[in-house]
């Protein structure tokens, strides 16, 4: 899908390698083959507004950013819940097929699931050509 | 809070560790590709 990931915690790059080695090298083969970037203080993750001051950790966000540098979605969850990462596939698909076509996607989209096209015709007939049941 | 969804990435530098090696990385680098950032709480945490 040609997406970079970057993932950043507070903790020190040390602690990233030793991580990288000793654990999710374990769970993947050669560990995770994206950066892991070090953020003390929460220096970004205040800019991204996902740093915790008084844990001292940044929380679980998620962010996706276009080729044009512009957020399109976030996803800010307490760290007790993991992301889904099929929703993030999802999204990211969903991002690249308006962006190259200029169609939205409805709720609960998936690849090869009806788009629709906006026009001034569309307006109050989306019941027409898109139904609730569609999005599961 | 700068970064606002709809809005331009704030871009940042930080060091990070990649392909095994220390390196600093700005969010501008990848100009030009989707980007996926992941803020996590902690190396060696449970989740």
């Amino acid at each position: 899908m040609g997406v970079e990931v970057l993932a950043i915690s507070t903790d020190s790059r040390f602690s990233h390698k030793i991580w990288q080695e000793e654990e999710l090298s374990k769970m993947i083969e050669g560990g995770v083959p994206y950066p892991l970037l070090s953020d003390p203080g929460g220096k970004v993750g205040s800019v991204y507004g996902v740093y915790d001051e008084e844990g001292g950790v940044d929380i679980r966000g998620r962010f996706i950013i276009d080729p044009d540098f512009n957020i399109r979605a976030m996803e800010v969850l307490t760290p007790e819940v993991g992301r889904n990462v099929s929703e993030l596939i999802r999204q990211v698909k969903a991002f690249q097929h308006v962006r190259a076509t200029g169609e939205v996607t409805p709720s609960g989209w998936q690849p090869g699931k009806p788009t629709l096209t906006p026009s001034p015709e569309l307006a109050g007939k989306v019941w027409k050509v898109w139904k609730p049941e569609y999005a599961f | 809070m700068l970064a606002r969804v709809g809005k331009p990435a704030p871009d940042f530098e930080l060091s990070a560790l990649i392909n095994g090696g220390f390196k600093n990385i700005r969010l501008s680098d990848y100009r030009g590709k989707w980007i996926v950032v992941c803020f996590y709480p902690g190396d060696f945490t449970f989740v």
